[in-house]
């Protein structure tokens, strides 16, 4: 006789995440640096930035935060708010020579990408990659452990691509975390380690490939025809998403850093943030 | 008339009041245990088939003492003899086979992803409109009730309500949902001769045909279905979706189900399909006589599709016996054993003697008031020692009460109406409105016993009211 955690569980499997596309627009973005106003170091990080954000910037109005705007954390945070942005485009280790040690976002940013609430585009640090050209991305990689119903992240890694670009829509399932949870089940007389072992994974890695069906289909159908590709994977994170980002030649990494109910990023988005550093990276 | 029964019902012993009086309330009060102890399941904590074996045992045990069993040999018709314990004739082996059969076949055919299927398509079609997914899933309710059984449909259906509400941010209506769906297993449980036990025992009993069963019985619940559908939407508040947003956003919800999900393979999708026609074709053309089906019976068609449908998992096939509800099958069986020990204790003959002055009210009165009686009680105890019970006195009446060998009276749909309905009155009157309540517990939905008596009160009075009426106006015109 069937029970009703059975049939529940079918239901639960054919209620599948299904993508809403939704236009991004930006009306206000503001360039943060350490570097004097006017000068052609300014301008080039201004031009990068735009060749970036021009999928969903057309119209926005562009300010600038240079060198002797902020003093520090409190002044930059006060002048930001005054710009009430959209979007805020800056890099690693503002107002320092940090950049050289590689394991800090420095203290500006540290806080900036966790206080404000709009998305954040980190780029390389003009003096860390000085010979970077200023080019739109052709190819974007959007970034997380739960891709199923992230449509916003979809979206804005939509958006970021250049018509006729190829999108990665990467779902990597932390290994260790699966592996830990598995060896909790072998100790458990009532579940069945094989099923265990063969339906967890299969079911966790199912819903992300569903998802990013559904984001592959609308996508492709839409003005900006993209190529949509899924990676769905387990892996130890960083690491994969490091292997992932240096094979697919990725021009802009997009992820999520927060959860909607806490100031510090994702266990995740830190240690990224402060890895990746030659790809730019739009952080939400 | 108030010895028709008893004199009749006393044939078993092959006289009048062959067995003393007081073995005879012996055994009254053991069937009032057995009686007692289903109604308190719950709170003795012990299964129905622990509980039937336990006062089949005691019946037995004491009935070779003191009552005058069988216990020669049969005779065949080829002369020889064979040993049979003394209560393998008590059992109803076509009840039986019909449910191990429906079992295995209903089990293996879901496995094809059919029903998930049906279920997810017409939530689709809904387009995420409360009312009219509470008028596809109550129709389903009742569609499944009469071709798998109470107890499966409301799993299926009530599971899916509880997934595609919460998918539509519905979780306010899914008491209401849930307790229309329970009402529906019972009202769709009188669909079809096998659609629940009371009516394969009550009309195997009266001799009525799968096809003359449907004929009859359709009409009523085809309205009971309307009328219940239309007072639940207004007692709970499920309504049309009102703004165009609200409706493209439902629909956008409902339309990510994926209906091939549960499908492993399309050529089993279809050939249970074809299966499940072929099922109840041949179920209804087992009663029709005069072709050698007729005379294997439902029983043999129910295994023969069991078997038949297994052989897509011969190699797995144990696991579709061991998920097998041994637990009500082995019931069933120390059931009709303790209820044959009460045939020869004369304790039917007894009970049959209360039954007569309903008898003696006449068709008309009398059907109602046994409709109401049997309703009320199998509201409080299990339906089905009832049913057993009183088709067994039903069938043991005098022929000038052309009741036993005449499937038109309204005595038998009397019975049969009442213990289906009655289970509506009380979240334990039957197994299906239990799964109901289950299920509301699971999502926090307290409801307590005197909290669905409450709210089920209206919808179960209504019915039985057209029970009767229908039973004693329309049925004797069918």
């Amino acid at each position: 006789m069937p029970n009703v955690d059975q049939f529940e569980s079918v239901f639960k499997g054919a209620a599948k995440q299904v993508y809403v596309h939704q236009a991004v627009r930006v009306e206000r973005v503001t360039v943060v640096t350490d570097l004097e106003a006017g000068t052609p170091a300014a301008d080039e990080v201004k031009a990068r930035a735009e060749a970036l954000a021009q999928g969903f910037s057309v119209d926005a109005t562009w300010s600038q935060l240079s060198r002797d705007d902020y003093d520090n954390v409190g002044s930059l945070l006060k002048a930001i708010e005054a710009k009430r942005s959209d979007l805020i485009v800056t890099y690693r280790n503002l107002k320092t020579i940090d950049w050289k040690w590689h394991n800090t976002l420095g203290g500006f940013v540290d806080v900036l990408v966790q206080a404000t609430p709009c998305p954040v585009l980190m780029l390389p640090h003009p003096q860390e990659y000085p010979d970077l050209k200023a080019a739109p991305a052709q190819t974007v990689m959007a970034m997380t452990d739960h891709m199923a119903g992230e449509d916003r992240l979809v979206n804005w890694a939509a958006a970021a691509t250049q018509p006729g670009g190829k999108l990665f829509l990467t779902h990597v399932e932390d290994d260790a975390t699966l592996e830990r949870i598995l060896e909790a089940i072998s100790k458990i007389s009532a579940i069945d380690t094989d099923t265990a072992r063969q339906e967890i994974p299969n079911q966790l890695l199912r819903e992300p490939r569903d998802y990013i069906e559904t984001c592959r289909r609308i996508l492709k159908e839409s003005e900006a025809a993209l190529d949509v590709e899924a990676i769905v994977t387990t892996g130890h994170r960083l690491s994969s998403y490091k292997r992932l980002i240096d094979e697919h030649e990725v021009d802009l990494l997009v992820m999520n850093t927060k959860d909607h109910d806490q100031l510090a990023m994702h266990g995740l988005a830190y240690p990224l943030t402060v890895e990746i550093r030659k790809t730019p990276m739009l952080l939400l | 008339m108030a010895s028709d029964t008893a004199a009749a019902t006393g044939n078993a012993t092959g006289g009048a009041h062959a067995v003393p009086m007081g073995v005879t309330i012996l055994f009254c009060v053991i069937l009032a245990g057995l009686i007692a102890c289903l109604a308190l399941e719950e709170k003795i904590h012990a299964k129905k088939s622990v509980i039937a074996g336990f006062f089949a045992v005691i019946s037995l045990i004491l009935g070779a003492f003191l009552l005058p069993l069988p216990f020669e040999s049969a005779t065949l018709s080829n002369g020889h003899s064979v040993g049979l314990p003394v209560f393998i004739p008590g059992i109803e082996w076509n009840v039986i086979t019909i449910i191990l059969g429906s079992s295995i076949f209903v089990d293996v055919t879901s496995k094809s992803g059919l029903f998930t299927w049906i279920a997810i398509k017409l939530t689709k079609a809904s387009k995420g409109d409360p009312l009219i997914l509470l008028v596809f899933y109550s129709v389903m309710t009742v569609v499944f009730s009469a071709v798998l059984n109470n107890v499966t449909a409301m799993i299926i259906v009530g599971s899916l309500s509880a997934v595609s509400l919460n998918k539509l941010g519905r979780n306010d209506k899914l008491l209401g949902f849930l307790m229309v769906e329970g009402l529906l297993t019972n009202v769709g449980g009188l669909l079809t001769l096998i659609s629940s036990v009371p009516n394969i025992i009550v009309g195997s009993a009266a001799g009525i045909s799968f096809v003359d069963f449907f004929v009859k019985a359709s009409l009523y619940v085809l309205v009971a279905t309307v009328i219940t559908v239309l007072m639940g939407a207004k007692v709970f508040k499920i309504q049309r979706l009102r703004t165009f947003e609200e409706k493209q956003r439902a629909a956008e919800q409902v339309a990510g189900f994926d209906e091939n999900d549960g499908i492993e393979s399309k050529g089993f999708f279809w050939f249970g399909a074809a299966m499940l026609v072929l099922f109840i074709c041949m179920i209804a053309g087992a009663s029709v006589d005069g072709w050698p089906i007729a005379d294997l019976g439902m029983g043999f068609v129910a295994m023969a599709f069991g078997i038949i449908m297994l052989i897509r998992y011969k190699a797995t096939a144990n696991r579709f016996y061991s998920a097998i509800d041994w637990d009500l099958l082995f019931f069933f069986v120390f059931l009709f054993v303790t209820i044959y020990m009460m045939e020869y204790a004369e304790v039917l003959t007894l009970i049959g003697k209360g039954v007569d002055p309903i008898l003696g009210l006449g068709e008309m009165l009398g059907s109602g008031m046994m409709l109401g009686v049997a309703a009320v009680a199998s509201s409080v105890t299990d339906n089905i020692p009832l049913a057993a019970m009183l088709a067994k006195i039903l069938a043991k009446t005098s022929a000038e009460m052309n009741i036993a060998g005449n499937s038109d009276s309204t005595y038998w749909w009397s019975v049969i109406f009442g213990a289906n309905l009655g289970g509506n009155l009380t979240p334990i009157g039957s197994a299906s409105t239990l799964v109901a309540v289950t299920i509301m517990h699971k999502h926090d939905l307290k409801v307590s016993f005197i909290r669905f008596v409450k709210m089920a009160l209206p919808f179960a009075i209504a019915q039985i009211v057209l029970a009767i009426l229908y039973v004693l106006l329309v049925i004797p015109l069918l």
